[in-house]
């Protein structure tokens, strides 16, 4: 009997010292110049997507975050309501750009549609490795507010790219994590 | 009291209008730099987070107020709004323009503006405001000198907009004070930059302006700083260089060193020749005697003169024959005539001897010397045989010629003829080849009556070179029942023959 529960101990800690990947903590990624380089990819998958407009469209109305800030009004909120805003916003956008994938596009448009779903993901790894909240799924309260609804690619690509250069970057440079370094 | 404080409020309220409506220092230099550089009608730019204006050009010929125009401004998602519409007066362009002071700046999203003119669509446009940052200036620009040459380091402080720092990037502008050419040089993402290559000991000016880097913000260049003047550190001379001049010139030396040292002596004498002086012609004169010249002939005096001969004819000395002007004495004539008895028995040989005795004699007695020396030529002289006549002459003429000489004392009338002798000695000592010949006539030969003697001649010219050879100096020539002595010799000038000396010594008769 001890010998079994003696056993079984030391299978748990030889597992919990081999455990596999994940959450091995993540050195923090300060350097702004990473989502800079995301931003700069968003900027072509919008410009891309500029000149479709009829061929471009999608089916359904999809969801997706509003990207305007009033800086008066972010000072104003903690860490974590912006993380929770950016997590969610996120969150939304890849869901609406992973949509699009079923439907049958251009090789192009298909590339930055890949490219746009692969760094929302970096993304999250960098804000992860910031210590910045995951995202929770809203109580079914009601609707977000910061939410809006859009009909086109080029539209959604526009949000895309201005919830990256906005909400995303702002929280970033402001993560406490990194000022902590630098000051 | 009610109405006092509305009028206070009123006045702060005024006040702090006019304060917004002016903006910053920078304000109406952004606007008219937006005049010039933006193309759309409707004229935006944020300064910073918060003060967002949109202008318009007052239309020309027109006199329309603020109070015509309207101005409504939509964000996407979000209600139609009005902005209260005012005019500016710009007096560096002589211009007017109404704008907009928006009171909200939603970044990072759509926003419609319009300009409505009596209640018709005049301008309207589509814009976001995170792409349309025109910042101040950087601030606290400096330029110094780190020592480095042809180096200045600029730095400077960037505009105090929040969030934005490291989304701008900056131009640097560098001339030559007084110069029209200038560089440019960008930097990004930081606030500090090394000039390179300038000239030194020059003076810079430096200008510095801002840009968002349109990753996250896009915007427009901000106006120049004011100039900020450096002076270069002055420029020294490269140590690589300095070291091969030295390299250079230490070789050069001792080139030249070599040169001089291997021909010393040469250049020596070429810059420092020697001043000739005659002491090698007078041995011991200043070593020995120091200076004293009569000392010095006293000690020397035989060779001394053998030497100046040496020195004036620069010729070898010649052997002569000196046959001495003595007196005879009746004891010396009868020793001659034993002598010569004796001598035409012994033959060939006894003059010579008698001669060479004489000559001792004559050494031993300088008083007679003295009276036939080189210079009383009134008593040297070489005459011919007169008795000899032609026929002897002729027998004789080339080897012998019959001289007879005759030793008399001053003021016989041979004289005469031995003057004109020994001139034409003279000149033909200077000009050819004389064979002469001294004889001494026994005293059997009828000859004038002059006692035999033999002539003391001597030859004094520098142009006589006497071939005194041995065989032809004593020879006995027996011509008949007479018995010459007969030393010929010849004198040799220049190689130049005279054969006629008979000829001149005729004339002399």
């Amino acid at each position: 009997m001890f010998h079994g529960s003696g056993l079984f101990a030391l299978l748990l800690m030889v597992l919990e010292w081999t455990r596999p990947g994940l959450s091995s903590p993540l050195r923090p990624i300060c350097d702004l110049r990473v989502l800079d380089h995301f931003i700069k990819e968003a900027w072509d998958a919008e410009a891309a997507m500029r000149t479709c407009k009829d061929d471009c469209s999608i089916a359904t109305n999809v969801t997706v975050p509003l990207t305007r800030v009033d800086f008066e009004v972010w000072e104003a909120m903690n860490i974590e309501e912006q993380a929770q805003e950016v997590q969610s916003g996120l969150h939304m956008l890849n869901e609406a750009i992973g949509s699009l994938q079923i439907s049958n596009q251009t090789e192009v448009l298909q590339s930055h549609i890949d490219a746009s779903i692969r760094n929302i993901a970096s993304i999250r790894q960098v804000l992860r490795s910031l210590s910045i909240p995951e995202y929770v799924p809203p109580t079914s309260s009601g609707e977000d507010k910061e939410t809006q609804k859009i009909s086109s690619i080029s539209e959604l690509f526009q949000v895309h790219v201005n919830f990256l250069r906005g909400k995303a970057r702002l929280l970033l440079a402001n993560a406490p994590v990194c000022r902590q370094g630098v000051s | 009291m009610t109405k006092m404080r509305s009028d206070r409020l009123k006045i702060v309220f005024m006040l702090c209008l006019a304060f917004v409506t002016s903006g910053g220092k920078y304000f109406e230099s952004k606007v008219a730099q937006l005049i010039r550089d933006e193309t759309e009608d409707i004229k935006c730019f944020v300064e910073g987070k918060k003060d967002f204006t949109c202008f318009w050009e007052k239309e020309d010929g027109t006199n329309y107020s603020q109070d015509n125009y309207t101005f409504t401004y939509t964000y996407m998602n979000e209600n139609k709004m009005d902005c209260a519409v005012s005019s500016l007066f710009l007096l560096s362009s002589n211009r007017s323009v109404f704008f907009c002071k928006l009171p909200k700046a939603l970044f990072f999203t759509s926003l419609d503006v319009q300009v409505l003119r009596d209640g018709q669509m005049l301008y309207n446009r589509s814009l976001n405001v995170e792409n349309i940052l025109l910042t101040d200036p950087p601030r606290n620009v400096t330029v110094w000198s780190s020592g480095k040459e042809g180096q200045l380091n600029v730095s400077w402080l960037p505009p105090a907009v929040k969030y934005i720092d490291d989304s701008l990037i900056y131009e640097v502008r560098y001339a030559v004070e007084d110069s029209h050419m200038g560089k440019v040089e960008e930097t990004k993402a930081s606030t500090m930059l090394v000039l390179r290559g300038l000239q030194p000991d020059t003076r810079y000016k430096v200008w510095v302006r801002v840009k968002p880097d349109g990753v996250s913000y896009k915007g427009y260049w901000s106006s120049w700083t004011s100039p900020v003047i450096a002076v270069t550190p002055p420029g020294s001379m490269d140590p690589l260089i300095v070291l091969l001049v030295v390299f250079i010139i230490l070789i050069l030396c001792l080139l030249s060193m070599t040169v001089i040292l291997s021909h010393h002596k040469f250049l020596l004498k070429k810059l420092w020749p020697d001043i000739p002086t005659p002491e090698h012609k007078f041995p011991g004169l200043f070593t020995v005697y120091k200076g004293d010249f009569k000392e010095w002939m006293s000690q020397n005096s035989g060779s001394m003169w053998a030497r100046s001969v040496q020195m004036y004819t620069e010729e070898l000395p010649s052997p002569l024959e000196v046959l001495s002007e003595v007196s005879l004495s009746p004891l010396d004539e009868r020793k001659l005539v034993r002598d010569e008895d004796q001598r035409s028995d012994s033959g060939l040989t006894e003059p010579p001897h008698w001669l060479m005795e004489q000559l001792r004699a004559l050494q031993e007695n300088p008083e007679s010397l003295s009276r036939s020396t080189l210079l009383q030529s009134h008593d040297t002289y070489i005459t011919l045989n007169h008795s000899s006549g032609g026929q002897r002459e002729d027998d004789v003429f080339e080897e012998t010629l019959p001289l007879q000489t005759l030793f008399t004392s001053a003021g016989t009338s041979s004289i005469n003829a031995s003057h004109s002798d020994l001139g034409s000695l003279r000149q033909s000592s200077a000009s050819g080849r004389l064979s002469s010949q001294s004889s001494f006539e026994d005293p059997n030969h009828p000859w004038p009556p002059k006692g035999p003697g033999y002539a003391y001649m001597a030859v004094a010219d520098s142009g006589v070179s006497l071939d005194y050879s041995p065989m032809s100096s004593s020879r006995i020539i027996e011509i008949g029942k007479r018995s010459f002595y007969a030393n010929e010799y010849k004198n040799e000038i220049f190689g130049y023959k005279w054969p006629f000396s008979a000829q001149q010594v005729q004339s002399g008769y």
